[in-house]
């Protein structure tokens, strides 16, 4: 076995010193972990049985509600410079995991949808605004979106709010049904119109505390039903020319949307690597299915959905864990990353969970069981967290028109981004919101792809496993080449960015950036965990990512599906996670 | 507590699939897929290859119709299969162009693990093809999966033969005292129910069809012991077409969402974002 590390022209990180936050991160991970017990157990009130059960009654889990409080999970999304914990954002999806693998709609509706508010005070906040919120949420407060309408938008994104100049600040008027945590938010974050000429500068970031506000002027709707998330709590919100101060305001006026691309490049992020986590549970079932009472091993048949799925999943997992360590070490470019991320990723899990159907069969079925509820519940809460065909626009909203320069100007020519990037506790700088960059900075993801396929290029002869992973380092790369082809022939000028000729090659680009971090993550193994160091997963998540991009990819070479099936039943029996962490449930085995 | 509003509406119409249209060539009235689209949020329509085969072959640009099919399409020698496959790739095109838009030449067909075909970089419609004989069907949902499988309604149903593979334990309980000819058309129907069920999951037979079942009226989803595997969020359906002689069945599932009943390309790049970013570029 050679790991990339040992190849020569491989750069070492400049800073390998393992960071102090790194551990202090797991270290949360595991006592919140310890603290929600064995999800197993029927009799943990914090277990899947519990969990299963109040989504089935379309309530939140209040005693997981109580405990996650009181652990003060709200620290976590406050930076530590204002009294809380966030370091970094791949820690901050460390230290959530343990929720988000029970039960995503557990960790967005309670947590994670206040950071997504929070994200706009975080990137333009003035100190009094980041104070102020920084102290709501170390105190346990929560923080309610409300959105603008984005094209194409669904429930949870349609409707929008519009603000108007009225003496001492703005009155607040319209109607939105959709939104989660609206009743019982302690701050409102309102991307309101202020402009009705469409473009980029027709909305504005506003704080609304809805304490004490006249009936006459704010009125709450009733609780929305979704189909997933089914124990979130969505409701409406309206307002009648609701008077705001000045002092409200975010930014300078205009500036919403700018400031949404800052905010939800850190959100499409982690929500990444969380719904990661959470199909890592459904694996897991998947594999107990295939595994339960059978002497003779998992049945021939399963292999290839099972193998498949796990390689999948830490493709996922590598494709997240880059981005939301490139939003700390190349703030100003990390954008283009995270749109393409968040296009792959929720469609690709989905991809998965019906894989994993096949496996499970009936028993996918059960719904209330904790040992297989877990299919069920995820195929419902996965669209409305990923947002759909939403979330996948507003994502290619941010690549299309980036494309041409990218061609033109980035591809094969830039160098790779540093080493610390993809190298596993390498000390990074903290996150800050303030310096994530919206547009333009390069394309770091296709310079660490051409990167490595020329540093892999002189093993393609050499066979086996790094040879095949070398061939598919270039077969991407070549990928490359000709999406350069194509992308320079974009016509200048906005008029071609809509051209369904143009939008189809976002998909393209995506899929080759995606499979970039697959194989930088994999050359970043410094040998600690031998499974993530051997070429194998990477080759079956490149295979099928290959498949899916129609590109022409070889035959999978002998032992690679053996040995990511044997990892993937260790894994199993010893109730680890089938991420690049791998860090036990607790309980488990 | 009320449930997630449509546009413009008290709630999303789940549950309602469009009857299926006939689509005699290129030329078809493609309103029609766009009102179905509008209405119900899903379209299925259904041709027979010959139809289409005259437009098709004569079209010039017929490569860069097929696109990523190209090669398949001129590897495959045998004729029958061959103006099949291409009348049903240009079916799927043209279906999928209608709500979307846009020119049938514009659109990339990619295909999934397993085979399922998408729209690459277009996730605003899913689509199904199936097509069986002369017989080709199209399904397009803007609301989630969606699977459609065709079968000819003659085609024999050895009960005793495909129980045991084709049923769970409800539906054999259901079908086995049925006189002959009743329970194959059952069985048939069934069967093709669990077609499009498997499709819409990207599966097709990798999932067994003992593993969940459809109660008796075929509109529900059930577990093998007949328990509900569902809870609302798929419908499904079934037609005769084409004089009877094919059974039509669709398998539409709906993620809530209420997605937008826009599915057209040119509007779906966010003008504030893009304009955003292009402002910096």
């Amino acid at each position: 076995m050679t790991t990339l590390a040992e190849i020569p022209g491989h750069p070492a990180p400049s800073s390998p010193a393992p960071d102090r936050a790194d551990a202090d991160a797991l270290a949360r991970a595991r006592r919140l972990e310890a603290r929600l017990g064995d999800p197993y157990d029927p009799g943990n009130p914090h277990g899947f049985a519990a969990l299963f059960d109040a989504d089935a009654r379309s309530t939140p889990p209040e005693a997981t509600e109580a405990l996650l409080t009181e652990a003060g999970l709200g620290a976590e999304f406050v930076p530590v410079a204002l009294g809380g914990l966030l370091t970094r954002a791949d820690l901050l999806a460390r230290a959530l995991r343990p929720v988000f693998r029970r039960d995503l709609g557990l960790g967005m509706g309670h947590g994670l949808i206040s950071l997504f508010a929070a994200g706009a005070v975080w990137a333009a906040g003035d100190e009094p605004q980041r104070s102020a919120t920084a102290r709501l949420l170390l105190d346990g407060g929560r923080i309610a979106i409300l959105h603008h309408e984005l094209a194409h938008a669904n429930a949870i994104l349609r409707h929008e709010f519009t603000a108007r100049p009225a003496p001492g600040g703005r009155l607040i008027s319209g109607r939105k049904d959709v939104i989660l945590n609206a009743s019982r938010a302690d701050l409102h974050v309102v991307y309101a119109r202020t402009d009705e000429a469409p473009g980029p500068r027709s909305h504005s970031v506003l704080l609304l505390d809805p304490a004490g506000q006249d009936p006459a002027h704010l009125r709450h709707l009733p609780r929305v039903e979704s189909s997933g998330m089914r124990g979130a709590l969505f409701s409406g919100l309206e307002f009648a020319e609701l008077p705001v101060p000045g002092d409200a305001l975010v930014g300078h006026p205009g500036d919403g949307a700018g400031i949404a691309l800052r905010a939800f490049q850190v959100n499409r992020s982690l929500i990444c690597g969380l719904v990661t986590a959470a199909a890592g549970t459904v694996l897991h079932s998947a594999a107990r299915a295939a595994t339960e009472g059978r002497a003779s091993g998992v049945a021939r048949r399963w292999h290839k959905p099972l193998t498949g799925v796990f390689a999948d999943l830490l493709a996922c997992d590598a494709m997240s864990t880059t981005v939301l360590r490139a939003l700390s070490l190349l703030p100003a470019s990390a954008h283009l990353f995270a749109a393409a991320v968040k296009y792959v990723v929720p469609e690709l899990l989905r991809e998965n969970l019906e894989e994993l159907a096949t496996v499970l069969g009936a028993r996918g079925y059960d719904h209330a069981s904790p040992a297989y509820g877990a299919l069920g519940k995820l195929s419902r809460d996965l669209p409305v967290a990923g947002l759909g065909h939403a979330g996948s626009a507003s994502c290619q909203s941010v690549l299309v028109p980036q494309l041409r320069g990218l061609a033109e100007r980035s591809w094969f020519a830039e160098p790779e981004p540093p080493a610390e990037l993809f190298t596993p506790g390498a000390a990074l700088p903290h996150l800050d919101y303030r310096l994530l960059g919206i547009a333009g900075g390069g394309d770091f993801m296709a310079a660490s792809l051409v990167a490595t396929a020329e540093r892999l290029a002189p093993l393609r002869e050499a066979g086996g496993h790094t040879g095949a992973l070398a061939g598919l380092a270039e077969a991407f790369a070549t990928e490359l080449r000709g999406l350069r082809a194509q992308c320079r022939r974009i016509p200048a000028g906005p008029g071609a960015l809509a051209d369904p000729a143009v939008v189809r090659l976002s998909d393209r680009y995506s899929r080759i950036v995606g499979a970039a971090a697959v194989l930088a993550v994999w050359a970043g193994q410094d040998g600690a965990d031998p499974f993530l160091a051997d070429p194998a997963w990477a080759v079956l998540a490149l295979t099928r990512a290959g498949q899916r991009l129609g590109i022409p990819v070889p035959a999978l070479p002998d032992g690679v599906q053996d040995q990511v099936l044997a990892e993937l039943i260790r894994r199993h029996g010893q109730g680890l996670g089938y991420d690049l962490d791998a860090l036990p449930y607790e309980g488990r085995p | 507590m009320t449930t997630i509003p449509a546009p413009g509406a008290g709630r999303i119409s789940a549950g309602r699939i469009s009857a299926p249209l006939h689509v005699a060539g290129p030329g078809a009235p493609w309103h029609l897929v766009r009102e179905a689209m509008d209405r119900h949020g899903n379209a299925v329509v259904h041709t027979t290859w010959g139809e289409w085969l005259g437009a098709a072959v004569t079209r010039p640009a017929l490569r860069q119709l097929l696109g990523g099919d190209w090669q398949r399409y001129r590897r495959t020698q045998d004729p029958t299969l061959r103006y099949r496959f291409l009348a049903s790739r240009l079916v799927t095109k043209y279906t999928a162009a209608a709500a979307l838009g846009t020119g049938p030449a514009e659109l990339d067909l990619a295909y999934r693990i397993g085979g399922r075909p998408y729209l690459r970089s277009l996730d605003q419609i899913d689509v199904s093809l199936t097509h069986t004989e002369d017989m080709i069907a199209v399904g397009i949902s803007r609301n989630g999966r969606i699977g459609v499988d065709v079968e000819p309604a003659t085609r024999p149903m050895s009960y005793d033969l495909l129980q045991g593979h084709v049923l769970t334990p409800a539906e054999r309980g259901a079908l086995e005292h049925l006189p002959e000819g009743e329970r194959a058309a059952r069985l048939l129907r069934l069967w093709t129910l669990k077609e499009a069920y498997t499709k819409a999951l990207g599966q097709g037979l990798r999932l067994d069809f003992t593993e969940f079942g459809f109660a008796e009226g075929g509109g529900e989803l059930l577990a093998p012991d007949g328990r509900p595997a569902a809870d609302g969020e798929w419908s499904f359906d079934t037609h005769r077409v084409l004089g009877g002689r094919y059974m039509l069945s669709v398998a539409c599932h709906d993620t809530g969402l209420s997605g937008s009943a826009d599915t057209t390309v040119r509007t779906m790049l966010d003008t504030g974002f893009a304009g955003a970013v292009t402002e910096l570029l």
